[in-house]
């Protein structure tokens, strides 16, 4: 070992140097996560299924390739995590339910076998609320994460265990899927970057399904590059995922300086003083460097939680009807075929889970469709609208991520509402197709504050570029369960 | 447009959800908040606004229709919680069997 501090210490750049250096082995990447995972996990719970045996027969094959494979393939040697509604061949798969019961994957998603051709080595499935219905991983009906940097609090959700377990350095990189926020409200939350590639960038063959004119699935880690490097071994078209775009040209923008739009719907009512704080903070660094911020309107921004909690759960009723006890998951014995249905789908689903779906499924029934679903879907178009004027005048948009900090375990269970207006930044753009990343630009009260960059459809590349740029120039994050604690 | 009990069970037959008297009540309450908030869309003037059916409506490849290798039978029915012979094993579908209540 070149660097004297421990290997779970070092982002995913780092790591796959060393082992292509010989500086350090795959094994004993491997066993330094594992024993991190061991001793950080106890208190933050991020993980469901850690599975060593085979992330160590993963590590010591890799550990016969020369120095030439070890090049070839970009995330040898690095240690990855899987949301636990990503499927992994012969690895348990949950969604964070217990309607999936024993369930093994006979196959692997299209982003799993990308990363195993790229050489990352599977650790084991984060927690996440259940079938990611969530914005705090409370409703995971199996295990509780909590907030690395204040156990009393939230990770956030959906894809709150892979947050945890990137910010507690029980992993360098995890992927999350995002729905309406649920990578970049956690990554938020939890002190890391994690990004929404443009809908249909990644394929969600093997993600399973919860608003799929929403899904995807992207990045979280501790720095841009590394998410930059995990997105392009992701992308891609997919035979197996029909919206999966075939690969084109990524929009690029120069160098700078860029024109920077601030919505000025996004700061108002209900943002905490600290969030508004770090945020300007940063605004203001971007105009020290030498770019242009100018203030605009995306005024159909109020109507985008509405429309979202009727979309996302018409689409979710639809999508979880396949949970019936009768090809996978659990079943509950009933005497004739509806009875066990509705025997194991009430006993398999949490309270959360049968709201969405009870929702989406009114929304969609005869006589409401109109007044629901088809509104909502109306309303998504002027959204999607208000971006495509707003990108003629400016090159990138920057907000908060969250109107909030990090929230006390508990403290929003009563209050669907409430849950959902966290949303407020980031669901419009799933609604509108288009990328976002979320990196963390500062703390308030000792807890993160994400910055959220949103690009046009395909600026995906350009979004890492420009944020890299302001990366270096915010103060290094200090990880909450660091080496000096 | 406020549901009632008798509609939310409607609904959750529509969905095949069994609530029980203790559910029913909190989600009564839940849903109509919902219901409640998202009304303030039929305040937006949307006479020819086209819905957005799809977030990337201008692709949508096709693969090549050609035969390929897919999961064996054994290993796609083997997480089924009944299984016999390959085939999943479902509860009588029709009323009125020999030991019918």
């Amino acid at each position: 070992m070149t660097s004297k501090k421990p290997l779970w210490d070092h982002d995913a750049h780092s790591l796959h140097d060393l082992f292509c250096e010989g500086a350090a082995s795959a094994e004993e990447i491997v066993t330094s996560h594992l024993e991190r995972i061991r001793s950080a996990d106890s208190s933050v719970g991020a993980f469901l299924y850690v599975d060593e045996a085979g992330a160590l027969e993963e590590a010591r094959r890799q550990d016969r390739w020369s120095a030439v494979e070890r090049r070839e393939r970009p995330l040898a040697g690095v240690p990855v995590a899987l949301k636990d509604n990503i499927v992994a061949q012969g690895m348990p798969t949950t969604a964070g339910s217990k309607i999936l019961g024993e369930f093994r994957s006979p196959y692997d998603a299209t982003v799993v076998v990308k990363l195993k051709q790229a050489g990352a080595m599977i650790v084991g499935k984060t927690n996440l609320d259940e079938f990611a219905m969530g914005s705090s991983t409370e409703h995971s009906a199996l295990a509780e994460t909590r907030n690395p940097w204040d156990v009393s609090r939230v990770p956030g959700g959906s894809s709150g265990g892979s947050a945890a377990a990137v910010a507690a350095q029980m992993v360098p990189l995890a992927l999350g899927s995002d729905t309406g926020g649920s990578i970049r409200q956690p990554a938020s939350y939890c002190g890391i970057v994690g990004m929404k590639p443009t809908y249909g960038r990644v394929s969600r063959y093997g993600l399973i399904a919860f608003a799929s004119s929403l899904d995807q699935i992207g990045p979280m880690t501790r720095s841009i590059r590394d998410a930059r490097l995990l997105y392009e071994v992701i992308k891609g078209a997919d035979a197996h995922d029909s919206t999966a775009l075939a690969l084109g040209e990524e929009r690029t923008v120069s160098q700078g300086p860029w024109r920077i739009g601030v919505p000025r719907e996004y700061f108002g009512e209900g943002m905490e003083a600290g969030v508004r704080q770090v945020t300007e903070a940063a605004l203001e660094r971007l105009r020290s460097m030498g770019h242009e911020l100018v203030e605009i309107s995306l005024p159909h921004t109020p109507y985008a939680i509405a429309a979202y909690y009727l979309i996302a759960p018409a689409e979710a009723s639809s999508n979880l009807s396949r949970y019936d006890g009768v090809r996978y998951g659990m079943r509950a014995e009933g005497r004739d075929l509806v009875t066990m249905y509705e025997k194991t789908r009430d006993e398999g689903f949490g309270a959360e889970v049968k709201r969405r779906i009870l929702l989406g499924t009114h929304a969609l029934s005869a006589g409401y469709y109109d007044a629901y679903y088809l509104t909502a879907q109306k309303v998504r178009t002027l959204i999607r609208q208000d971006f495509d004027y707003a990108f003629r005048e400016v090159d990138f948009i920057v907000t908060p991520t969250t109107p909030d900090v990090a929230f006390r375990r508990g403290e929003r269970d009563d209050d669907p509402i409430k849950m959902y207006l966290g949303d407020v930044y980031t669901v419009t753009a799933n609604l509108a197709g288009i990328p976002g990343l979320s990196i963390p630009a500062g703390l308030a009260d000792g807890l993160p504050v994400g910055l959220q960059w949103l690009a046009p459809r395909l600026g995906d590349l350009s979004l890492f570029d420009a944020a890299a740029t302001l990366e270096t120039q915010l103060e290094p994050m200090v990880w909450p369960m660091g080496v000096d604690e | 447009m406020e549901l009632s009990d008798r509609e939310i069970l409607h609904v959750a037959r529509l969905a095949r959800l069994r609530l029980t008297a203790d559910e029913l009540e909190p989600l009564r309450q839940d849903l109509n908040r919902v219901l409640d908030y998202v009304s303030q869309l039929q305040s937006l003037d949307l006479a020819g606004v086209e819905p957005t059916l799809h977030a990337a409506a201008d692709q949508a490849p096709l693969r090549k229709d050609i035969e390929t290798a897919s999961l064996s039978v054994a290993e796609a029915t083997k997480n089924g919680p009944k299984v016999e012979q390959h085939m999943f094993l479902v509860p009588r579908i029709m009323e009125g069997g020999s030991d019918d209540e």
